[in-house]
């Protein structure tokens, strides 16, 4: 039970920690979780099965989240200015299967946004897909199910 | 001229709001010329509705609106689609609640009576209770409504209005965007496939659609999203790995002002238009050997160079739709209202053609249409800050006067401008007056 526990607790701190990196805005930090294959993943509906053969929210690779972190720099972004601030919390957490070479994760999550002078609200599901690294996880695979994905759905830029 | 007190007139005289060269911007703030827009245009005109994809089988259903009138796309057992008033003859309840489906028949959730998928009535609980009285049965009143409804190679309009020209008649000049859309496919023909994006935009329906065809924006608006793509693909990629798609798509958005200039704006009747021709922005993506394969195979290489030599940008049917034909994806236009406007994104296989086609649509759709993309959201905030600026007092009217006079007829009603031009709001706005003065009329009656 304790190895259980202390497992537990070291994947908790692990999606906490991602989440502050965004709301933190540590791009550089944020990226360098993930594998170099890895992929962020937000669908556009319920249950979708792939994000090759249907449209996508976000998918994005290394280079797409490289791109998107140099956007965020940019000063030539109207809809970053102001830039948002965000609050990411992670709750629910869950250790579905647990190998040496691979850890699967779910979660619940809620978004708080506030950009031009409104704040919004994003919740759903985390699943993570994570690699074992030293103490700690690089991230395969996050894929972010928002209950409302389908939509309609406002702009957003930063991650969910 | 400015006035410095913003007062309505009691009536609006909607013609005075529209010049050649310049617009008022009431049109774009003020919800009684919403109104007037949903009764003289959205009510009045031939709308996107739904593909025929959609509704392949009896007993599938795709629900939508007309304006602010909820419609069905369905396809009914005699295998021919309608476009029906989606509402129960008994009470005036939504017959259907959800998206699309598929079922044996149409039942209303509240009382019971049912309804087959050409509109028809077949049955209400106690039928009898409406013997001798006033409610005919078998008459108009006790069936859905049908809209009128024609498809162009799969795509259906429909009109509120029966007295409206044909659908090809409408479309003119640009049902050839359709066509080339069409024949990209081996099997000439298309399906939507990928599923649909629901993109909720805080401003005016109008600054999407003049927004398409709108050549001076891209270098400026996306340029954190373009040129930084450029940039960070050029750093982390070695000097000869090939171009990722991504980068393909993104980076040609901030081409030089000579280059969208070069693709330029064609303009037709009822405020239809394209840009690109010759060439747009799409026209450098690598090739799928296979899917040249599949065409050739199917058509021949000569006619294959000729369906591939049109590459156009976006086309518009004005005032609900809009296609990129050269990557098969269609964006559906849903005013909400003054302030408000949802847009769909749909995307497109080609028939016959290898999946990677379809995946590159939806790679397109992805990085450009959806509502947490890189590109998207900068239109969307320039959209805002228009609905916003435009209540202030400080100037009543909105410029269109680049190279004012200087459009091409190429053929009766077919003009031509470089792509810097402002031809295509020009040639908007002159079907916005047209519907809504000559919609005037119609309404007295």
């Amino acid at each position: 039970m304790s190895d259980e526990l202390e497992f537990h607790h070291r994947v908790s701190q692990f999606l906490f920690h991602e989440v502050r990196l965004i709301d933190e805005r540590r791009w550089a930090e944020w990226e360098a979780l993930f594998l170099e294959d890895g992929v962020y993943w937000a669908p556009a509906t319920p249950g979708q099965p792939d994000p090759v053969n249907h449209v996508s929210l976000i998918f994005e690779n290394q280079l797409l989240r490289k791109v998107r972190i140099a956007r965020f720099a940019s000063p030539a972004a109207p809809s970053l200015q102001p830039f948002p601030r965000t609050a990411h919390l992670v709750t629910n957490v869950m250790v579905d299967r647990r190998d040496a070479k691979a850890v699967a994760v779910s979660s619940r999550f809620l978004m708080a946004e506030y950009r031009r002078d409104a704040q919004r609200f994003y919740a759903g599901a985390y699943s993570y897909d994570l690699a074992p690294s030293g103490d700690s996880f690089r991230i395969r695979q996050k894929k972010v199910d928002l209950i409302n994905c389908e939509g309609p759905i406002e702009s957003s830029s930063v991650w969910f | 001229m400015a006035t410095l007190i913003d007062k309505r007139p009691a009536t609006i005289d909607v013609a005075s709001l529209v010049e050649p060269d310049r617009t008022h911007r009431s049109i774009y703030t003020d919800p009684a010329i919403f109104d007037l827009e949903m009764d003289r245009i959205w009510h009045r005109t031939w709308i996107y509705v739904g593909h025929e994809s959609q509704v392949k089988e009896p007993g599938e259903y795709y629900a939508t609106t007309i304006g602010r009138q909820p419609v069905l796309l369905t396809r009914s057992s005699d295998g021919k689609f309608y476009v029906l008033h989606n509402r129960c003859a008994h009470k005036g309840a939504l017959l259907v609640g959800d998206h699309c489906g598929k079922a044996k028949e149409l039942r209303c959730s509240y009382h019971g009576w049912r309804f087959d998928f050409d509109g028809k009535l077949l049955g209400i609980p106690l039928e009898h209770g409406y013997d001798d009285t006033r409610f005919d049965r078998t008459g108009p009143e006790a069936d859905m409504p049908r809209v009128r409804a024609e498809s162009y190679r799969g795509f259906v309009f429909a009109s509120l209005n029966p007295d409206v020209p044909d659908l090809k008649s409408w479309l003119g000049g640009v049902a050839s965007s359709i066509d080339n859309m069409v024949d990209r496919a081996p099997e000439g023909a298309l399906e939507v496939a990928g599923g649909v994006m629901r993109y909720e935009h805080d401003s005016n329906w109008k600054f999407f659609i003049e927004n398409l065809n709108d050549m001076m924006h891209p270098m400026v608006t996306h340029q954190s999203s373009s040129l930084t793509a450029r940039v960070v693909a050029k750093k982390e990629l070695p000097p000869d790995a090939p171009v990722p798609s991504a980068i393909e798509i993104i980076a040609p958005f901030t081409e030089s002002y000579s280059f969208f200039d070069d693709m330029g704006v064609h303009a037709f009747d009822y405020g239809h238009g394209y840009s690109g021709g010759k060439t747009s922005i799409h026209a450098k993506y690598s090739d799928i050997p296979e899917y040249n394969r599949r065409m050739d195979a199917a058509y021949g290489t000569e006619r294959v160079a000729e369906i591939m030599k049109v590459n156009r940008h976006n086309t518009i049917f004005y005032p609900s739709a809009t296609i990129k034909g050269a990557v098969q994806t269609m964006r559906v236009v849903r005013p909400v209202a003054v302030d408000k406007t949802i847009i769909e994104s749909w995307t497109f296989r080609l028939k016959g053609a290898p999946d990677e086609m379809l995946q590159r649509s939806i790679l397109y759709c992805n990085l450009i249409n959806s509502s947490a993309n890189l590109v998207g959201p900068d239109d969307q905030e320039n959209y805002r800050r228009q609905q916003v600026g435009l209540h202030s007092t400080g100037e009543d009217w909105v410029t269109m006067h680049r190279d004012f006079g200087k459009d091409e007829e190429i053929e009766p009603g077919h003009f031509y401008a470089r792509g810097s031009s402002d031809i295509s709001f020009r040639n908007q706005y002159r079907a916005w007056k047209k519907y809504m003065t000559e919609g005037a009329r119609q309404d007295v009656r």
